[in-house]
């Protein structure tokens, strides 16, 4: 409280200097053949907003998450749409982490009738058969769609997931002040608010947040019990993290499977070795807290709605329950109202400076022939 | 960065139980190893080292550790966080040949004070060597 708001301790500025630079280094995705190709690009944007993709012929991926809205429709349902900004520094996808690529990810609706539903079979008639999705298709695999459903089907994964990795988060205000603080520029850093400061502070110590939310994209890309509820409905629970690794270990589309275009294997370490315990029951996957601001509700059921609830959320936890489980991180914080509001006031740094600059147009891609 | 030391209250007292009854185990490093660190426990003492070097927060690493002492049958490898009483998220896979050995697969995902733990059994006993860091 007393100390200056600009002085930091060497650990504290260790600390903040881990979570970033922004945006981090990264490559194409190994796994996926065609992961960083335009022409891959364009056709996975193309099959974001078609429609012809669902059973009904009348829901798009974009039904759910709508770009404008950051990629995310804001419906509290058991399990909400998570936005879809930097995935491509996910570990595994999914609020359970029951897919391990961002390509397996995306046939998950594909694969379910209560999303979109319309199979292997019927999305490799659909491309095979109309002039613009295989002449795309070509485009991006340099072959034409073959009489393999299963690949096909596949291929589709992969170019929306060259499409999703594009979508990487803009400069924050707290990325602008992390680099002020790395170069020693001392204007640089007066520019962030003092309630951020105050907030960020609480954030890397009593808080223990970052012992989760950790690095660049605010999350360590595990699961956690963060004592937030998951009731279905009465009488039945989201397993969470013990249903994903269950489902992950039954699923033909992991880095394990005959889909993996990278021969080596050489991503395949997380899912070789992945344990299934007891503690998994009711863990959900940190997310990532950049454009937090943008993409309320919050946690994986949308049971909270504002930043300030998740702030009142963390003050008032439940520790008889969380100890249960036997991790001892989260503690009752009671955070006065004040403290409250600072918390909330570095959260919207990690927001962009100009949000929604990036969004995509809604259109296909140009004429295929 | 990590910092390492190790030993805590227990492995204190089997130093003195060793030291006392001249059972330590002479132990050099490995031949061709630079760097890596010891464990000096009661029936083993352990050399291993991680690779990266340096152990990174919430990224597979895997480890290469050399024994000394009698026969071993088995080799467990394990992280944990003491304050936090969790493991890794990970099962490592352990290739043991003679006293020598490797385990892939291991991560600490977070940041922290985290033990690394090599459970040794063999005819002569079994006997936990521990390691400990804080990973910023
Ligand atoms: C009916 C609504 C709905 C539709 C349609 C839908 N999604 Fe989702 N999406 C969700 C929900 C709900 C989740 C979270 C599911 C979970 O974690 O169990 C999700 C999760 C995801 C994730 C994981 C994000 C993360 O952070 O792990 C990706 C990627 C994704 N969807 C992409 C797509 C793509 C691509 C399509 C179209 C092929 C699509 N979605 C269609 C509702 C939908
Ligand atoms: C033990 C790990 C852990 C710690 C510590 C932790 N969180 Fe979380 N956080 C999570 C998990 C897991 C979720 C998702 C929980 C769920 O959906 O059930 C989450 C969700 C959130 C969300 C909602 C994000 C979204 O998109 O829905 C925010 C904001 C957040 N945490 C901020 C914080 C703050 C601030 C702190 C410190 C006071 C903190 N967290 C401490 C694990 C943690």
């Amino acid at each position: 409280m007393s100390a200056p708001a600009l002085e930091f301790t060497a650990e504290e500025e260790r600390r903040i200097l881990r979570h970033g630079p922004w945006p981090p280094a990264s490559r194409p995705d190994p796994s996926n053949r065609v992961s960083g190709k335009p022409a891959a690009i364009a056709f996975g944007r193309a099959l974001f907003f078609d429609p012809r993709l669902s059973f009904s012929g009348a829901v798009s991926c974009a039904t759910c998450h709508p770009p404008d809205r950051a990629w995310t429709d804001g419906l509290p349902r058991s399990r909400g749409p998570p936005s879809l900004f930097n995935l491509r520094f996910n570990r595994w996808f999914g609020w359970d982490g029951a897919q391990d690529t961002l390509w397996a990810q995306n046939l998950r609706p594909l694969l379910d009738g209560r999303e979109m539903g319309v199979g292997p079979s019927g999305a490799a008639r659909l491309v095979r058969s109309d002039r613009q999705l295989s002449c795309s298709y070509r485009r991006a695999f340099g072959v034409a769609p073959g009489a393999d459903d299963a690949w096909i089907f596949v291929d589709l994964g992969k170019a929306l997931a060259a499409f999703l990795e594009t979508q990487v988060t803009g400069r924050t205000p707290f990325d602008d002040f992390r680099d002020a603080l790395a170069r020693n520029d001392a204007a640089g850093q007066a520019r962030y608010p003092a309630a951020a400061v105050r907030g960020l502070r609480l954030f890397l110590g009593r808080g223990n947040c970052a012992f989760c939310h950790f690095g660049p994209t605010f999350t360590n890309g595990e699961f956690a019990d963060a004592g937030v509820p998951h009731f279905i409905k009465p009488g039945r629970v989201d397993p969470g993290r013990h249903g994903g690794i269950r489902k992950l270990r039954r699923s033909p589309y992991t880095l394990l499977g005959r889909f993996n275009d990278d021969a080596q294997r050489s991503t395949a370490a997380k899912t070789r070795y992945v344990r299934l315990r007891q503690s998994n029951f009711g863990e959900f996957r940190v997310p990532g807290l950049r454009n937090v601001a943008l993409t309320a509700p919050y946690m994986h059921a949308g049971s909270l709605e504002t930043l300030a609830d998740v702030a009142r959320h963390y003050s008032t936890i439940d520790e008889e329950r969380l100890h249960a489980g036997g991790e001892r991180i989260l503690r009752r914080l009671d955070l006065s109202a004040r403290e409250q509001v600072d918390l909330v006031a570095f959260l919207k740094t990690l927001t962009e400076k100009t949000p929604l600059h990036e969004y995509v147009e809604k259109t296909g891609n140009a004429l295929c022939r | 960065m990590a910092r390492w030391c190790f030993g805590g209250p227990a492995l204190a007292a089997a130093l003195a139980l060793v030291l006392a009854t001249g059972q330590a185990v002479a132990c050099a490093r490995p031949q061709g190893w630079t760097g890596g660190a010891r464990i000096v426990g009661e029936l083993w003492t352990a050399w291993w080292r991680s690779k990266p070097a340096a152990i990174p927060v919430g990224a597979h690493f895997s480890i290469r550790f050399h024994l000394c002492g009698p026969p071993v049958g088995r080799v467990g490898v394990r992280g944990w966080m003491p304050d936090h009483r969790h493991g890794m998220n990970y099962r490592p896979a352990v290739t043991l040949n003679g006293l020598s050995g490797t385990a892939e697969g291991l991560m600490f995902h977070m940041p922290g004070r985290w033990q690394l733990i090599l459970d040794v059994r063999g005819a002569a006993g079994r006997e936990k060597l521990t390691a400990e860091t804080v990973l910023e």
